[in-house]
């Protein structure tokens, strides 16, 4: 030490020099990190928003069902003339609806419905699908007047006939009721009844319901949904 | 001048000594983090939806049985006279007598009442008691009946009908059972069934006496389902069927 070092502050040893830049010094990186992370945020929002837009349940216009049992069995007469069961038809969606060939407005507005339906779904998809009408009008709808009828709206119409205890236990177990009641002289008597549209999927359990008055189109896309659904 | 990492150490200052300089200054940001995040969130989200199980639903079991009977007036009722609104069924006959016989009339009367303190909005609850003793079970039967019980019959249905078609649907339908004995009365099952407005069996009470706070409870999952049945919320109670979130 010289003369000249008295009066100047000591060096010490843990003092660093001034050209290191110590951690207490040091800029954080935060302050950088923030738009990245709001920016991940927003990123995970909006995958999670496109995730639950893209696979959201679609907008079904049937009533989708539950159901732990399958659907009751019946055994008709068909159109074709040969008694057949309703499980005879498993293995293909069965859209089952009942109705009455003497019918003045209800039934040929849902059976036409139920062609848009098949020209909708088309023929390959039609190739698993059999539409099933089954007549709450027995005494009148013979198997020949059913295949008659049918064959109008779509050649790849079923009809089922029988007798009316045939019939009557078929049509409770889904939620059909018929009653005949007087008409006019030119209509003959008329029937009464439930005109829901039910599906039966391929093991044949009941899957959907379609109340009276929805669309062809509708019905279609609901029913190629459960088909992508179930396979 | 260098700030090499061995000139600070030998100025003794703390570098990346492992530890000594806390985790949230070390860190350094990847894209491959936010997968990560991104990820756990989804999966505690879909954790969340299963452990709380926030929305319930009652399942929607099968379709209500199609019927036309005669009530206490003489009147015609049918399935499709009750639908647009939730039908509770219960299914005995005017000579079932305690002790002997398991009468449901009585408990139908206290979930009437019941469900006149709950407020079901604008959503309209009905009863209806079908009688599967037609041969004594007349209009004027089942009126005495309804009185003895005290039923406000405005919305509390008695009615019965053709012995074939009440097979078909209290056996089929409902899968209550029930047999005639060689004496004339009756075997069966006591049975309480909720119909919601589309005609789809909701749910079953296998028993005289239900327990008017589950009853409560299930009236008002189904109302909130009915109230929530428009639009995201929709999503989400179709969601609750799909991933079957049903009360014990």
């Amino acid at each position: 030490m010289s003369l000249s070092d008295v009066g100047r502050p000591p060096v010490t040893d843990d003092a660093p020099p001034d050209n290191v830049k110590t951690p207490e010094k040091a800029h954080s990186k935060w302050p950088r990190r923030i738009p990245w992370i709001i920016l991940g945020i927003l990123v995970v929002m909006g995958l999670a928003w496109f995730a639950t837009w893209k696979y959201r349940p679609p907008e079904l216009h049937g009533v989708v069902l539950q159901s732990p049992q399958q659907a009751s069995d019946f055994t008709l007469t068909a159109s074709t003339g040969e008694r057949m069961s309703l499980s005879d038809l498993r293995g293909k969606y069965v859209v089952l609806y009942f109705g009455y060939t003497y019918c003045p407005d209800v039934c040929p507005t849902t059976l036409a419905d139920l062609h848009k339906m098949a020209e909708a779904l088309g023929d390959k998809k039609m190739e698993d699908v059999q539409v099933v009408m089954v007549s709450v009008d027995p005494d009148r709808d013979t198997p020949e007047r059913m295949a008659q009828y049918l064959a109008f709206f779509d050649p790849r119409f079923l009809g089922m006939t029988g007798t009316v205890e045939e019939v009557d236990a078929a049509g409770t177990q889904f939620g059909v009721y018929f009653e005949r009641h007087e008409g006019t002289d030119a209509t003959g008597y008329l029937v009464d009844h439930t005109s829901t549209v039910t599906l039966i999927d391929r093991d044949g359990y009941v899957r959907m319901m379609f109340p009276y008055g929805t669309a062809g189109e509708d019905m279609a896309s609901d029913i190629d949904y459960m088909m992508r659904r179930l396979h | 001048m260098n700030t090499t990492i061995e000139s600070n150490v030998a100025a003794g200052n703390s570098v990346d000594s492992g530890g000594s300089r806390p985790f949230w200054r070390r860190y350094r940001f990847k894209w491959l983090h936010l997968l990560y995040i991104s990820l756990m969130l989804i999966l505690a989200l879909l954790m969340a939806f299963a452990i709380f199980q926030p929305i319930q639903v009652l399942p929607r079991v099968s379709l209500s049985p199609g019927f036309a009977f005669t009530d206490q007036d003489g009147n015609r009722l049918t399935n499709e006279d009750l639908r647009g609104k939730f039908v509770f069924y219960n299914f005995t006959y005017t000579g079932c007598q305690e002790p002997s016989c398991p009468d449901s009339g009585p408990a139908m009367r206290a979930i009437q009442q019941k469900v006149a303190d709950i407020d079901t909005g604008d959503i309209p609850v009905e009863f209806v008691t079908i009688s599967f003793d037609p041969e004594h079970d007349t209009p004027e039967r089942l009126k005495a009946y309804a009185e003895g019980l005290g039923a406000d019959t405005s919305t509390w249905h008695f009615v019965t009908g053709d012995p074939t078609r009440l097979k078909n649907v209290i056996g089929g339908g409902f899968s209550t059972y029930y047999n005639q004995k060689d004496d004339g009365t009756f075997t069966f099952d006591p049975t309480f069934v909720i119909v919601d407005g589309w005609g789809i069996i909701r749910t079953k009470y296998k028993t005289a006496h239900p327990d008017l706070d589950i009853v409560e409870r299930d009236i008002g999952l189904l109302m909130q389902e009915l109230n929530n049945s428009e639009g995201a919320s929709r999503i989400a109670y179709e969601a609750a069927h799909l991933f079957l979130c049903y009360p014990d």
